[in-house]
């Protein structure tokens, strides 16, 4: 098997090359840092096997953060093949990859996509030209075929003058290998002592300035470029990079998108998606059931362990779709470059950037995808908060539960509930970023170099290949995960500890185990046991407090769940500020196992601890705040929220003091 | 003149960059920021704490603390 790694700068479509390659349907954006980890797929071509792997975009193999420093690892661990694909727009940047891989040795073919964009604009560029430099051809991603011609290749050897002049000069002082020099100037620094490292280092301005000089030459003769040509700009940035307009266009599309995807299209197709899948399956199996088997407890596990939480879960399937199709449609129209850049000035006070916006927006998608996207901040702490304050930010999977416990309690209102809870997550993320700024992690390098895409007309062809690919996933996860955790959960709930079949769900393992810790519950009003097994079974995944809530209320419906939950006789049921307890501990409790396990994959077990435990004490003290200011009337709120904020910020104050002792006693920083 | 003084849409040229970090300083060089490089301010945010610069055809944001360590020339 031979390997072909796709390597480039951010955002010159090296992942929709992938797809095109590998016909696959890997994740895309028009925005810096959408790839942010190596995704490989094997390939057959006459015989023979090709691993092509899609890397995260990098400028330099002088890495500047956690998925650069992937890609560089990769491009100097690879044996085989590489394609570096190049943005015609900006193809003097991007050669200077190219020279870097030059430099080393590494061979590649050099693709150069998009350009009929730069074409459209009174540009162009001399293939030919180019081709005394770098195996070069253009070619368009989204159509690229992965065939012999693509991996056909002819070796160019370049004459980096540069390259000896400097190497003599080093050489002078350093007594290395050109080979060891080479390496030394792309940051691999083995065999050399600091002294050596601070003289190389000192040497790179003026070599980054000959590569330049070099890459100048190249393109005099092969770019013909429009003197006043910018990519990344558009007319239509002189009304969306005024903040009142970027703020307002967002909230306004934000708050329809939700009404929308929740209250008006969703509901519809969604009941008529689970009509039909009654319809077809579940009510021919039941009826089939019924008349062969006479035994009560499989027709049980049937209706309620697997149909029940499938019923549950499958009709938030149009919600998914739409909520997607609006974060694609943020992604690829370049809108949130844009945000980033209008929204840094806030996000920076809060110890954030702006790249911050595009974790938290794929945060309301998924928690765990969002974490992993954390890793193309350039600075540890800023990573590490961004890694935290994630798990705040309301995930698709939690909707259900919103959308269903709100409906049971709020009737008309559910509208505002649902909007005030992503709200009130939003806000308690970026507290706790302020606050994780001000404590533990403050940022000390807040660079926000980010490269602006053009606004692009949107590709509906695109976007609905997005949308499908992620229902696919979700119908999947609904059939895979929910289902068989369903199982588990209908198992446990209808258990007893003789490990017999109980119809009493209070003696059940589950109702069991959650009724002795019930009492840790009372003062947030959850000291149900249904309740409290619903928060438990909710740490595997969101999804599955639905579901859970059906099989232990015996619901076959959402519509049956939503009364269930408002009556005393129901296993699990609510009062009003109880509901509202609830739904604020559901938005801020512990994150999933998934995202756990990539948390303690990106910040380590110490963070992912404080992670937890912190979420857990957020979301027992606001719930706590929530349930018995409804309880006992609004100046119990401001008496515990006074208490709250004047602990943190004598926590703050202290933690502060503590620092600035230590300060006194260390002279490793500019403070002192 | 620093970078961050200076007035929009107005073309300059890159005469020193006094980065003091060293690591921020060699990345916007690879970007293609170096000596000589021509280069205008598109916009300042809100606070002024980012701006929209435009050099080598593309556009970058750069936090005002980092372009006060970059000296131009008017073009």
């Amino acid at each position: 098997m031979r390997k072909l790694l796709l390597i480039g700068n951010p955002n010159v479509g090296k992942t929709t090359l992938f797809n095109s390659l590998t016909k696959s349907h890997e994740h895309t954006g028009n925005f810096h840092g959408v790839t942010v980890e190596e995704k490989g797929k094997l390939v057959n071509m006459d015989g023979e096997g090709w691993y092509i792997v899609d890397l995260p975009g990098l400028y330099s193999l002088l890495p500047f953060s956690y998925e650069e420093e992937i890609s560089k690892n990769a491009i100097l661990n690879n044996k085989d093949f590489n394609l570096v694909i190049s943005d015609a727009n900006s193809l003097k940047r991007n050669l200077y990859l190219c020279l870097q891989l030059k430099e080393l040795g590494i061979n590649f073919k050099l693709l150069i996509n998009n350009y009929n964009y730069f074409k459209k604009h009174g540009n162009s560029i001399d293939i030919a030209a180019l081709k005394k430099y770098f195996d070069a051809e253009i070619i368009d991603a989204k159509k690229c075929k992965f065939n012999k011609n693509l991996i056909k290749f002819n070796k160019i050897d370049l004459n980096l003058t540069y390259l000896t002049q400097f190497l003599a000069k080093i050489k002078e002082k350093i007594k290395k290998s050109d080979a060891e020099l080479i390496a030394a100037f792309n940051g691999n620094f083995a065999g050399f002592n600091d002294d050596e490292i601070a003289f190389v280092n000192a040497q790179l301005p003026a070599l980054i300035m000959a590569r330049y000089n070099f890459i100048d030459g190249i393109i005099n003769e092969a770019v013909k470029q429009n003197k006043n040509f910018v990519y990344g700009k558009s007319k239509l940035d002189k009304i969306l990079l005024k903040p009142p307009v970027m703020f307002a266009g967002f909230l306004a599309v934000f708050f329809a998108s939700i009404y929308l995807i929740f209250f008006l299209v969703g509901p519809l197709v969604g009941d008529a998606l689970v009509g039909v899948l009654y319809f077809l399956i579940i009510s021919p199996f039941m009826n089939f059931l019924y008349s062969a088997a006479n035994n009560i407890w499989i027709i049980q596990f049937f209706n309620e362990g697997v149909f029940s939480s499938i019923n549950t879960v499958l009709t938030f399937l149009p919600q998914v779709c739409l909520l997607f199709l609006f974060l694609t449609v943020l992604e690829d129209s370049g809108l949130i470059s844009r945000m980033a850049y209008v929204l840094d000035d806030f996000l920076t006070k809060l110890g954030l950037n702006g790249k911050a916006i595009y974790i938290i927006l794929m945060g309301l998608g998924c928690n765990t995808m969002s974490t992993l996207i954390s890793r193309n901040m350039s600075e540890r702490n800023l990573k590490i908060k961004c890694a935290l304050i994630n798990p705040f930010v309301s995930c698709m999977a939690r909707l259900p539960v919103y959308v269903l416990v709100a409906s049971a309690f709020f009737g008309k209102w559910t509208y505002f509930v649902v909007v005030g809870l992503y709200l009130l997550g939003l806000a308690v993320a970026l507290i706790m970023a302020l606050i994780l700024n001000k404590t533990i992690l403050k940022t000390h390098s807040n660079n926000l170099l980010l490269e602006f895409p053009p606004l692009k007309n949107l590709d509906v062809k695109h976007i609905g290949v997005v949308v499908k690919t992620n229902a696919i996933d979700f119908v999947k996860r609904v059939f895979g995960v929910i289902v068989s955790m369903g199982v588990i959960v209908w198992i446990l709930s209808h258990t007893n500890f003789k490990f017999m079949y109980t119809q009493e769900i209070g003696e059940s393992m589950l109702f069991f185990l959650a009724d002795k810790i019930a009492i840790l519950f009372a003062p947030i009003g959850l000291n149900s046991a249904g309740a409290v097994s619903a928060l438990i079974v909710g740490i595997m995944a969101k999804e599955l407090i639905v579901s859970t809530l059906s099989i232990a209320n015996n619901a076959q419906s959402n519509a049956a769940l939503i009364s269930s939950l408002t009556l005393a006789a129901s296993p699990v049921h609510f009062t009003t500020a109880s509901a509202v307890s609830f739904l604020v501990f559901i938005l801020l409790y512990c994150p999933c196992i998934s995202n756990i396990a990539v948390l303690k994959k990106e910040v380590g077990g110490f963070y992912t601890a404080f992670s937890i435990i912190s979420q857990l004490t957020i979301a027992y003290l606001t719930s706590f705040v929530f349930y018995q200011s409804i309880q006992h009337g609004i100046w119990f709120a401001a008496i515990s929220l006074a208490i709250i904020f004047t602990i943190l910020f004598s926590v703050i104050h202290l933690t502060k003091k503590v620092k600035h002792n230590k300060c006194l006693t260390c002279n490793k920083c500019h403070r002192n | 003149m620093s970078l961050s003084e200076v007035k929009l849409n107005t073309d300059c040229v890159v005469k020193e960059i006094k980065i003091a970090d060293e690591k921020t300083k060699i990345r916007l060089m690879e970007l293609g920021l170096i000596l000589g490089t021509k280069l205008r301010v598109e916009n300042k945010s809100a606070l002024k704490q980012t701006l929209l610069v435009v050099f080598n055809s593309s556009v970058f944001t750069i936090k005002t603390d980092v372009a006060n360590g970059i000296i131009i020339n008017y073009a």
